[in-house]
Parts: structure tokens; sequence; C-alpha cells
């Protein structure tokens, strides 16, 4: 099976993996962030490794829960027992937004709690970004401030000036992964697709676990085994995955083993990710330029007032990846996806598709419901 | 006159209400001794005026805006409408409604949306599924929370409802109040744009000088709570939760305030208990059960336990300065929005939350804490421990944590929070 025991999948599954080791024995920082919409190409800038959060493989919650309610999210609650447990301990910098009333508290978490433990010496920088709920001018004005805001702040950590060359350096490492993940995306949805949706989920978490230098030529190296792959041949039913946080593959297993692929997303690690790159315009400084992308992107639910753009997406979608059934997901007790999972489950009735709107736990060692209820959904599809 | 006596039939929520209150102050009145429940016979009465007064507005033909509870109802005072709390109306009827508005949770738990959101919204969006409220125009804060904000897409996406979000920083220094002061006149000015009416600032400063009075005679009543015994019935937090969401800005509230203040004035003079002796001084940071609010009434007869304040009510603004321009004006109207119940503390880090926990504390001479963890309310789902811990620390005080659904009692029933109470309390005395 092609990618079968690929080095750089095998990444996905750790979480301190070598090339992080590498980098900082190059005595550089790592930065951890729990959200896709901080800068990375400003923190690759001044020589930061950001780092996204992942909870990967971890199956407890019980030091998390001691200061967590369970009404919260497992995903956090995972994460924070992980940091509890000093499995973050190699984190130099923290970066949290409100990117949910969930997980932004986890900023308060860590400070009171993980960086706070008594035989945790480490000095770790933290820098919480306060991001608009809505997309509108002066909600961007008021995020490219707060991106202003951290490069200062990225400055006097890093003791250097980020220069426009360095972030237009940046830039074109970060547009050049982001091609490079649409033509992984591109193979998915062939009519006979090259990789599944769970290969195309850890290709996405090892790439945010590690530099770009080293993620780009790997994924190159990845599109070159692919390209000489004939493909999934079977009439497996085609599934759009919408919702909640995935970094692990096992929700899209139980679908994958079941008569399915899932070719399409919309979903944090995925698709809205790597849609657009950064266009740097005449006149306009490039972290302004860097800040755009982020701030207009295709949105997740936390922006309030562009849930419609969202549909849009998800309509165009199914046309465009040939779309058999939708799958729409979320970890229990988010609100988040909760409620924009419920709105589109009655907006794409119009389109005669079938949906299955599931909740599901972020570690479950029991999956019989779930996969017993995707089981029957995708008898259904015709 | 056909048409505007039709339009009843689009805030038909708030002539039940109306109704119910009608008959709760009637009991209320006529049976029982003038020393009981008192603050909720004020009250009522009061919140009963402002309603019939929504509902003859709704006869002829005023717009019908619904806003959340975060959007201090007097600044809607610049434009002739009639103002729905959502909020307010799903928890006032779960209160006051036999079966609560379980009906219109259900409701909207078979329509998909999610079971852990808030049911303060859910009652009002089962109640707009069922074409019994209709709405002209909706205001918003994007605060306190995920599962507030999230929610109202609905009414835009499912019932095509005019929808005015506006963004609020979760941060509080001074761009966050400019930036949110923008937001509000931006926010006030489109909807005006779309109900047809300019807002009306002469209007508006009136209110928010009544308002600004209000916020005096609550310090008064503050210092007042200080002492021992309590002065005033735990059933206050309940009715002032009420007047803030339902009436600010109108002259009731200000009598509402005014005749509370005479009362406890008397009785801290007086020395008197509301309910025997009290034993337990209890302050409840987060929210009361609003599915039964006899709940206060039993603790204060039953354990002699004082509930000193809740999350309604220990949020004091500064004064808006209503003679100077209207940046300026604006300006006071956003730094007050970010002292408003639950906004404070859901918009800003959990620090000064605690800190306050820690003074009020000691201020008030407080034996515990009781919080009441709503299964809504995820960002503050990471504070309990810290809180305990830090109270206990700090100033050697318990606190009892319960989880529940503030508007829904299957959660949680009031039977189960009796136990917990009384269990945790044995062991206080
Ligand atoms: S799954 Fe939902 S609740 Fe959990 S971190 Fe993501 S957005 Fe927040
Ligand atoms: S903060 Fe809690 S009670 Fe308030 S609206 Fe949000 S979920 Fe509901």
């Amino acid at each position: 099976m092609v990618l079968e025991n690929d080095s750089f999948l095998e990444i996905s599954r750790q979480i301190n993996n070598p090339q992080v080791q590498a980098w900082q024995e190059d005595h550089k920082k790592v930065i951890g962030h729990y959200c896709t919409l901080i800068p990375e190409e400003l923190l690759h800038a001044a020589d930061f490794l950001p780092f996204r959060i992942r909870a990967t493989g971890h199956e407890e919650t019980d030091l998390g829960d001691v200061y967590m309610v369970r009404f919260t999210c497992s995903f956090v609650r995972a994460s924070l027992d992980m940091a509890l447990k000093g499995m973050y301990d190699f984190l130099d910098g923290l970066i949290i937004c409100n990117s949910c009333d969930h997980s932004r508290r986890m900023f308060e978490l860590f400070n009171a709690k993980v960086f706070n433990r008594d035989n945790f010496k480490k000095e770790v920088s933290r820098f919480y970004l306060v991001m608009p709920h809505t997309i509108s001018d002066e909600g961007f004005d008021w995020y490219y401030n707060e991106i202003k805001r951290l490069k200062n702040e990225l400055e006097k950590l890093s003791n250097i000036q980020i220069s426009e060359e360095a972030l237009i350096k940046s830039i074109n490492l970060y547009n050049k992964n982001r091609k490079l993940l649409r033509e992984i995306q591109h193979l998915r949805t062939l009519d006979g697709p090259k990789l599944t949706g769970s290969q195309a989920l850890e290709i996405y978490m090892a790439n945010s676990s590690t530099p770009k230098e080293y993620a780009n030529k790997e994924i190159e190296r990845i599109i070159n085994e692919l390209e000489s792959f004939e493909g999934i041949k079977s009439a497996k039913k085609r599934i759009l995955l919408i919702g909640s946080d995935l970094d692990s593959t096992f929700f899209t297993d139980i679908v994958e083993n079941s008569d399915a692929i899932i070719v399409s997303d919309l979903m944090c690690y995925g698709v809205k990710n790597f849609a657009d790159d950064v266009i740097l315009e005449n006149g306009k400084e490039p972290l302004e330029c860097i800040s755009k992308r982020l701030y207009y992107r295709l949105s997740c639910p936390r922006m309030m007032n562009d849930h419609q753009r969202r549909l849009q997406y998800i309509k165009d979608e199914i046309k465009h990846s040939r779309i058999d059934g939708v799958i729409l997901q979320k970890i229990n007790n988010c609100d988040l996806h909760g409620c924009d999972n419920m709105l589109f489950s009655h907006e794409l009735k119009e389109l005669n598709i079938p949906i299955l709107n599931l909740d599901r736990e972020f570690f479950q060692s029991d999956t019989t419901r779930l996969r017993t209820r995707i089981e029957a959904f995708l008898e259904m599809i015709k | 006159m056909k048409d505007n006596e039709n339009r009843i039939t689009h805030i038909t929520p708030y002539k039940v209400l109306l109704e119910v209150l009608d008959s709760t102050y009637e009991l209320a009145n006529n049976i029982l001794p003038e020393n009981v429940l008192y603050s909720l016979k004020v009250g009522v009465e009061k919140i009963m005026r402002v309603l019939s007064s929504y509902i003859e507005k709704a006869k002829n033909g005023a717009p019908i805006v619904g806003y959340h509870f975060s959007l201090p109802s007097e600044y809607l005072n610049c434009f002739n409408i009639v103002p729905i709390c959502i909020e307010g109306t799903s928890y006032f009827l779960s209160t006051l409604l036999l079966n609560g508005v379980e009906k219109y949770y259900d409701i909207m738990a078979n329509y998909g949306h999610p079971f852990h959101t808030c049911t303060s919204q859910k009652g009002t969006m089962g109640m707009t599924l069922e074409d019994l409220f209709k709405f002209d125009a909706i205001i918003a804060p994007t605060s306190p929370c995920d599962c507030t904000i999230a929610s109202y897409p609905f009414f835009k996406e499912i019932k095509n409802v005019p929808l005015f979000l506006l963004d609020m920083p979760y941060i509080h220094n001074e761009e966050s109040f400019e930036y949110y002061a923008g937001q509000l006149r931006l926010g006030l000015e489109k909807l005006g744009k779309v109900i047809g009416q300019e807002p009306d600032y002469d209007q508006l400063k009136k209110s928010i000088e009544i308002e600004n009075k209000v916020n005096q005679i609550k310090l008064e009543i503050f210092e007042l709570i200080k002492a021992n015994p309590c002065p005033i019935d735990n059933m206050f937090n309940a009715i002032s939760a009420g007047t803030s969401i339902f009436i600010s800005g109108t002259q009731e509230n200000l009598d509402y305030y005014q005749e509370m203040y005479r009362i406890t004035k008397e009785r801290y003079k007086k020395g008197e208990y509301y309910g025997g002796t009290e034993k337990i001084r209890s302050i409840w940071p987060y929210m009361i059960t609003f599915f039964s609010v006899d709940l206060l009434e039993w603790l204060n007869r039953n354990l002699g336990l004082s509930v000193l304040f809740d999350i309604f009510n220990y949020n004091f603004a500064e004064s808006i300065n209503t003679k100077s321009d209207l940046d300026t004006l604006y300006y006071d109207m956003a730094r007050k929005s970010y002292q408003w119940p639950m906004v404070k503390q859901s918009t800003q880090f959990y620090e000064p939350f605690i800190e306050d926990c820690i003074t009020m504390a000691r201020d008030f001479n407080a034996d515990c804490f009781i919080y009441t963890q709503s299964i809504a309310c995820k960002q503050f789902g990471s504070i309990p421990t810290l809180l305990r811990e830090a109270l206990m620390e700090e100033v050697g005080i318990p606190t009892l944590l319960i989880e529940f659904d503030a508007g829904d009692e299957r959660m949680t029933s009031i039977k189960t929070f009796k136990q917990k109470i009384e269990m945790f309390t044995s062991t206080l005395l």
C-alpha cells in the first residue's frame, strides 16, 4: 500500500519529533499554539518554529479534569493533561488566541498550573492574541494591530528586527507549502483518489509539527510517489468531512474501513488552511498581506457572521469533488461546530445529499456506536 | 388596526410572561404577609408596567427587536421599538411556568441544536421556530460566550431576521473600549436603517441618566448588604437580575431600586434578618437557579443562608457622561458594556475575577462560596478549581461546586441542589 510506514506520516503519530529536536539543538526556539489564525510566516521570519499543539494518541484526561469541568472539550482536556504531565515541556513559547471558549482558557491554565509546576524551571514566553469574532473592515484593523503587537513581542524575545526581506522569504516558503498541500488535495479528489483521508490528515498534521523547509521536501517526495500510483479504484462512497478538529486517524479510519473514502473536508487541519496564498500587494507591508490572508480566508465557525460563505464552500465542494455523502461531526460540547453543523444539516437538505450529523469524543475507546451509525449511513447512500 | 392587533401575536411569549407575572403578583400581594417576598412584589409590579407598555407599543406597530442581555437595554431606548430580551424571556418563563420552557428546549434539540448550548437562548429559539416570536431585527454583542454568539445565526439563517453582531474583543483595555464604542455606534445606526428610524440621542441620554442613578443606589444597597445580618432577602438577586435585563433605563427600574433601598435601610437599622436567624453568608459568583428561584426563599428560611449576591448583581459601572459629545457617550457606553454581568468576567482573564472574589469574600464577610457551573458556560469551565484554591488559601473559606443547567431542572433538580447545599453547610456550622 502506498505511503505505508512513510517516515513523514509517522511524525503525525508523535508529539515531540526529531525535526523539533534538531531545531532546538540549533539553539532555536519552538512556539506552541492551538489555532491556525496565528501568523506562522511571522514566527518563521523571527527564526521560531510554530508547533501546533495536538493530543494525538493521548488517552487520558485525569489531570486535565482537575482543572476543567467535564463540559469542556475532551481534546482541550487531553492536551492540558499532557502539558501537566510534562509532555509539552519542550516548548519555549506559547501563543493562545480566543479561538474558542474552551481553548482560550489554556492561557491562564498554562500560566497557573503548567509553567508554575514545582519542578519546572524553564522560562516560557506567552502571548495572547485577541481575535475578532466577525469579519469586517474594522475587525481587520483590530486583527492587524494584534499581529503588529505580536511582532514587537517576538522581536523582543528573539532580539532580532524582523525585516521585510525575512518576511517575504517566509511568505514564499509558506506559499510553496500551501501549493504542495493543494496538490495533495487535488490527488485526493481524483476519480481514483491517490490517497485516503486518513493519509491526507497525517500529512497535514506532520506538516504542522515540522519546519516548512523540511516539510516541503517531504511533501514533494510524497507527491512524486503518489503520481506513479494508479489510485484507489474501488467504488467507495466519496465523503466530505466537516466539523471539529481531528488530530488522529481514529475517526477517519472508521469511515474509511467501511465502504467510503474521505476525499475532501472543511476542518481545522484541512483545506481552508492552504486554499489560498499570501498575495504580496504593491504598497502594502508584507505583514499586512499575511494578516489579510488569515483574516479573510475561508473561516471556521468562530467567525460568527460568515456562515453563508462556509455553506457556499460546502455546496461548491460537493459538486467539485463529486461527493456522495456529507458527514458533519463534532467533539461533544463543542458549541461552535455544533451550532454551525445544525444549520448545515438543514441548509444542505435542498441538495438532496445524504447527511450524517454525529457527536464524538476526542478519544473513544469504544467506537461501536460510531461505527454502527457510520455503516448505516453509508448503506443508505445509493 | 386589525393588522396592528395581529402584531401582538409576534410577541406571544411576552404576553404569556405578563399574564404569569400578573398572577404571581396577585398571589404574592393578596395572600402573603407584607414583609414576605417583598423584593418580588416591588420588582414584579415594575416589570409588569414596562412589559404592558411594550405590548401597547407592539399593538401600535413599533418594530420588534430582539437583543442579548449583555447589550444594556437602555441603549435601545434611542429607538421607538419593542425590545425583547432573548435570554430574559427563556429564563423568566422557565421560572414562572409550571414545566418551565422545557418544551422549547426539546424543540430545538429535535431540530439538531446542540444540547450543551445555553438554555437562555434555546427557549426563545424554540419559540421563534414555532413562530411565537417574529422579530423585525436582532442585535447582540459577540459576548459573553461562544454558545451565545453561535446560536444567534439561527435567527438569521433559518428565520431570515436581520442580525447585527457587535464585535467585542475579549480583553479589557483602552483599545477594546474604543473599538467596541465604534461597533455600538455602527450597530445602532445599521439597526436604525433597517427599522426606518434615526437614533434619538436625547432619549438615549435620558435612559442612561436613569441608570447612572440606579448605579449609585445599588452601591448604597451593597454597602448595607455588608452588615450582619444581611438586611435584604435572597430573592432580591433574582428580581434585580430581571429588572436589569428587562427594564434598565426606565423610570420603573429607578423606582424599584429606590424602594428597595428604602426597605433595606429600614431593615438594616432594625438589624432584621429575612427568615429567622442568619447562620451562613454565601456568595454565588456565578448564577442562581433560574429554573426555580424559590430556592432562594428556601435558603433564607430553612438554612438561614444568605445569598449576598450573584453574578447579575455585583457589577458596577462608572457613570456615563451624557453632557459631552457623541464620541465620549459611545466610549462610556462601551466601557459600561464591559462591566455588564457575565461580560465582565468572560471577556477578561481569570486573575481579576479571582481577585474580585477574594476582595468580596473579605468585604462582605462571607463564610463560603457556592459556585454553580452551568453546562453551557464553557469559558468558566476551567475556573472552579483555581477559585476554590485561591479562596481557601487567601481567605480560608470553602467553595461548593454544583454543575447544573441554569434554565433546565432536568439536569440537576432543585432537590439535589438542596441536598448538596444542606450537606455542605452542615460542615460549616
Ligand atoms: S473541538 Fe470545538 S471546543 Fe474543542 S478546541 Fe476545537 S473548537 Fe474548541
Ligand atoms: S455565559 Fe453562560 S449563561 Fe451566559 S449566555 Fe453564555 S452560556 Fe449562557
